[in-house]
Parts: C-alpha cells; structure tokens; sequence
C-alpha cells in the first residue's frame, strides 16, 4: 500500500484494474487505491505478471503492507500464489466490481474473506459480508483466516469497534490464541503517544487556540468515525499496552526557570524551548533514558531529539520533533519549534519531522493541570508529562517556611531499557538544572 | 519561494458537456506523462446537469434509478461520493504535476479548499473546513464540492463551488454520501452574483495556491477550435 500523503497512514483499494495472471507492463496502472476524496491508480514499477492480489477491492490496507504480488514470468505465478496463502484460487476470486455496478446495495463489492477453501465458502462470506456492509478484520487476521480456512465474515471482532484480530480468527479455528501483537503497521508513521485520554491536551506552545469550552468532536447522540489521524494516534497507543511501563516522579521547583524565562520571553524564547532544552541536556549526559528496546536490543540514537505532543485541533495529536535538542541553541529551538507547530495545523509536517523523536515531551501544564501520566510512544524509551507551576507553601532544609512556585513532572519509562534508579537519576539531574542552573541553557 | 509555474488557463465561453471536459483533462495528463516539462493547465467551466460519481462511490447515495437518470450520470475516475454539475456552478479542474507541489495529495484537497476559502474572504465571507470531510461550507452548509484522482501524480478533476445555480437537482441525491448536511450557494450570501465574476477570482486564487503563472493556450495547445 503505498502512501499517497504524508498524513495517509491506511489506504482503501477502489479497484483492480488486473487480475491474477494478467500481463502488466512497467508503468501500467494496476489498481485504484482511495484515501479521503483522492483516488490514485498504482502503478506496476517493474513489467511481469500479477500473481496474486492479497487485499481484495474494498478493503483497506495500512501503508507498506503486501497488497499484491508481481513476479517476472508466467512460470512463477503458480509458485508465487502457493507461497502466497491469503491469494485467493484464481479460479474462484469474486470477479472484480464493475466501474459502474447500480444493482449493488453497496458501490465497492466488500472484500469478501480470502478462504483457502474457496469455492464453497466464499458465495456464503460475501452474503455475510454484504449484508452488514463490509469485513473489518486485520490484515494479520485476514493472512491468518485464509492459511486455518476461517471465514472472516461469521466471526465476531474483539478489536476496536468490532474489528476482527488475529486472535478472533485463532480461537474460531480452536487455536490457542497467541500472545497479543503489537497493532499492525505501527510503522514508522506517526509517533504519537497521547498524555490524555480526554483528548483535551494542548501543546505548551499553542497559548491555547481557546476553545471556549470542553473540546467534542460530535453532538449528544452521536456517533462519529475516527479520523486517520485519530486512527493512527489508537493505534500507537494501543501498541504500548505491550511495553512494562513505569512511572517515576518529582517536585521540581522553578522560580528560577521563571525568573529566566521572563528575561528571554522577549527574545522570542518559549517555554516549550526552554524545557525541551532542558530535557535534551539532560538526555545527552543520561542516554539509557534516550534509549530505546527493539527485538535487537537497547537502541542508542545517535542524536537527542526531543518529540513534543501537539493536540490537533480537530482530533488526535502529532509530535514534533526537535532535532538535536541539547546542541541546538534556545533561539533556534523556539523558532523551530514555532515552524513546526504552524505546519503541524496544516498537517505540512514531513515523516522525518514528526517520527524520529527519541524522547517525549507532554506539558499540560497551561491547563494548570497538577501532575498526569503520559502514555510511551512507540519505538521511544520515556515520556516525559509536565504538569502546571503553582505556588506552593515548602518546607526548607533548614525548617523555615517558603512560598515557592513547583512543578510536578512524571517520567512513564520502558522498563525493559530503563530502571527506576536510571529514570530517578535523570528527575534529579533535570530539576538540579532547572532549580539551580536554568541560565545554562542559553548557552 | 519556488519560481512561478508555466500553467495554460482554458475558459471555455459556454457550458461543457461532462464527457468532453473529461476529455480535455485526459489530453491535457497525456501531455504532462509524455513530456514531463509540459505546462500545467486549468480548466474552469460550467457544465450542463449531470451526475457523477467516483470510482469507489455508492449507489446508494442516489435518489433515483441510476438506469433513469434525470440528468446524464457518470462514474468517473475520482474519490468521493456522488455530486452534481450543473450551470451556474463554477468547476475547476487543475491538471497539475503534484511531484511539482509536494507529491502529497491530502496536503492538495486542503489546497483546494484553500482556494474556495480565499475566493469567499475576497467576498467578505468566512468559509469553513470541516474535518474529516472534504469540502468548504459556510455556515454549516456545503458550498463547494471537492473530488480529484491522480496517475503518476498527475491531477484531474478538482472543486466545484456553487455560485447562482438551482439547488434543486441536489435533492436527487445524498450530495457527497453526507446525509442531513445541507447545500448552499453563493448568492445566498452575495444577491445577483454570477459566475463570471466568481470566475477571476477563482483562478487567480488557485494560481496563487499553486504558484502558477497563467496564460491562454498557444494555438497548438487548443483544446477546441476557435
């Protein structure tokens, strides 16, 4: 499925315009893929044959998943198709909708369920599947009812809104049903892990585009479709339910860092800059808190680059990425940053901008919120949620008394590559900077 | 700043049958695949009622048998739902290389909208997006229309905003598959607007969004003879 947009994290396919077997030139339009109100034709980038078509017409793909399969002669279309379990027998593949198709109650035929044993299941999964509008199952789920002959359409979904997972498909062929899997394609697509379920965060930039009242993206009564953007965002969220997570927190005080900020506010400094500069100096003398785990490993960046969760203001939320925190300037960084709040509105973020943050930031600290946790970004170690400074009645070491103004900040950390005493370590260093040295960051 | 874009600007005087400017747009891609340094080209037309529906669209959005039509209905190469053409409706149909502009073509619908909503401020009125949908509506009624489809990022098909027409002929359908939001027209707003003072702006505001110098066609790049 390839990506038509930057923003495009699932494609519909319209359309085949070939068949299995079918000669395709280099160049040729193979098929039809739909994203909001664009159609595109793909096309073939080498010439050969179609040998299968892994998502029929009318199901949807997540950008980078097998769609189809091309090979360079006739003689390795029969190979290809066996090696390909969810291609559908020629013989029996449903015949491709009709461009115009009046009698069908629905435009798209559904992609009726890939069954190994095609001839006598399909006709019965697409009247199924007709009838309620379309199969919504995962492509793993899909892969995995063609190879244990399951029909997709009399399966009940456990996913969201009814999806069917591959565990759906597991248990209905009495399977034990294997070990969660991180969502599918979580690719490299939009790395966002979300501080609030309300949706009601905000970026520490944006000085709140005031709506005058709780946010809704729907009226009582209603029930209103995910957005791409919100899709994605659920997706990463729910892939972090695989990560053993921890919180740690602390109290850092930060008259200091206000006295500073007050001085450089009007050199266009910004208090996301300032503590996104703050985070990334601190990271750079901590890496196991910038590290991240993988099937490889603990994953050391070579950089510091410090992601900031930005609400958008119609749903879901992006995290844009600044590189390099703790070696670019302040004033760069906030210039940065502003550009890259400005674009993340008109959704003119490019992949690189928003995917490669090693780091999390999420401050909902204009709400006056008091302390929240965030949730891990996938392919991150650690997410940093600020909460508000507040003036606060402290007791000194020495026992007088003070009104200070204090923060609350909490660390959620991959424990497989950070340890309670590494993401203690790195609180104590970042309030050790922002309490006693916040001028440091201006140079 | 990119340097300004080379774009032909066609404007036929009369209506166009649906078919036809579908036609030109063809002529007008063949062009730009086989000469990848071709100009680009807007078409801004009225066309005759008709229906038409994109390539994935449902039926079901129609009001009327699709066998029996009561205006022409084509299913053309588009996303999106059904709409309506009709005169007094301005359509733009850029025929653009959107490797030239960003190779993204969610970031090109928000141009499009773009468009409308720079043409409704020049009018003094505030045009709005609504996410999640496609289009531009001003006080929650739907006043342009948007449906493109691409090969090789070559652009066809486009907006169509609603300038003086009859709104009756949306009542055959569910406009975009979107049931209970209502169509609007510009002359709501404007008394006695009309399309041809729509028009200029229209393409002056899509030359802008696009960074398009435009000219008439050179005589070999006619598309009708005249």
């Amino acid at each position: 499925m390839p990506a038509l947009s930057s923003t495009m994290t699932e494609g519909k396919i319209v359309e085949w315009l070939k068949q299995p077997g079918d000669r395709v030139e280099r160049g040729e339009s193979v098929l039809v893929v739909e994203s909001d109100k664009a159609d595109m034709d793909v096309e073939a980038f080498q010439e050969g044959f179609l040998a299968a078509v892994l998502m029929q017409a009318g199901g949807t793909a997540p950008v980078g998943e097998t769609i189809g399969l091309i090979v360079e002669s006739e003689a390795e279309i029969a190979a290809a198709q066996a090696g390909a379990p969810s291609a559908p027998a020629p013989a029996a593949a449903p015949a491709p909708p009709e461009p115009v198709a009046p009698a069908a109650p629905v435009a798209v035929a559904p992609a009726a369920a890939p069954a190994a044993v095609a001839a006598a299941t399909l006709p019965v999964a697409a009247a199924t599947a007709a009838g309620n509008g379309r199969v919504v199952a995962t492509p793993r789920a899909r892969k995995l009812a063609s190879q244990l002959g399951v029909t997709l359409a009399a399966l009940k979904g456990s996913g969201p809104h009814g999806r069917i997972q591959a565990e759906d498909v597991e248990r209905a062929a009495g399977q034990p049903a294997s070990v969660p899997r991180v969502a599918e394609g979580s690719a490299p697509f939009i790395a966002a892990g979300a501080p609030s379920a309300a949706g009601a965060s905000a970026s520490a930039a944006a000085s709140a585009s005031a709506a005058p009242a709780g946010q809704s993206f729907g009226r009582p009564g209603e029930t209103v479709a995910f957005t791409t953007l919100q899709g994605a965002v659920n997706r990463n969220m729910l892939a972090s339910l695989a990560v053993p997570c921890f919180h740690v927190g602390y109290t850092i005080t930060t008259d200091r860092l206000d006295a500073f900020y007050k001085q450089v506010k009007n050199k266009g400094v910004t208090m996301t800059a300032l503590l996104a500069k703050a985070v990334g100096v601190v990271l750079a003398r901590h890496p196991q808190v910038n590290a991240a785990a993988s099937e490889a490993g603990m994953v050391y960046p070579a950089t510091v680059n410090v992601a900031i969760a930005v609400a958008m203001d119609d749903g879901g939320l992006v995290t844009p990425v600044l590189k390099e925190a703790d070696r670019t300037d302040l004033y760069s960084l906030s210039r940065n940053w502003a550009d890259l709040v400005a674009r993340s509105r008109t959704k003119q973020l490019k992949p690189d901008e928003y995917s490669t943050g090693t780091f999390t930031l999420s401050n909902l600290g204009m709400f006056g919120v008091d302390r929240f946790d965030a949730i891990l970004p996938p392919g991150t170690g650690a997410i940093l949620a600020v909460a508000a400074s507040r003036p606060t009645v402290v007791a000194n070491a020495d026992g007088s008394i003070a009104v200070k103004r204090q923060m609350q900040v909490n660390l959620t950390a991959d424990h497989r590559v950070i340890y309670g005493a590494h993401g203690a370590a790195f609180l104590k260093d970042l309030a050790d900077l922002i309490e006693h040295r916040p001028e440091s960051l201006a140079l | 700043m990119n340097p300004l874009l080379d774009a032909i600007r066609f404007e036929p005087p009369a209506p166009v049958e649906f078919a036809q400017a579908w036609h030109w747009q063809q002529q007008l891609r063949e062009r730009l695949l086989n000469n990848p340094a071709a100009p680009e080209a807007l078409l801004l037309l009225q066309h005759p009622p008709c229906y038409t529906l994109g390539r994935g669209a449902s039926t079901a959005f129609l009001r009327f048998d699709p066998q029996a039509p009561p205006a022409p209905l084509h299913r053309i190469d588009r996303g999106g739902e059904v709409t309506h053409h009709l005169p007094g409706q301005l359509v733009l149909y850029p025929v653009l290389d959107l490797q030239r502009h960003g190779a993204d073509l969610h970031c090109y619908l928000r141009a499009l909208e773009g468009v409308v909503i720079t043409v409704l401020a020049e009018l003094g009125l505030a045009g709005e997006r609504i996410e999640g949908l496609t289009g531009v509506w001003l006080e929650g009624r739907k006043l342009a229309a948007i449906g493109v489809g691409a090969r090789r990022w070559i652009s066809q098909h486009g907006l169509a905003l609603n300038v003086n027409c009859d709104l009756a002929g949306f009542e055959a359908i569910v406009p975009c598959g979107l049931k209970g939001l209502a169509v609007a027209r510009l002359s709501d707003w404007c008394p006695g607007i009309t399309p041809a003072q729509v028009q200029p702006l229209l393409s002056r505001a899509c030359a802008e969004a696009f960074g398009l110098t435009l000219r008439p066609p050179e005589p070999t790049e006619r598309l009708w003879g005249c």
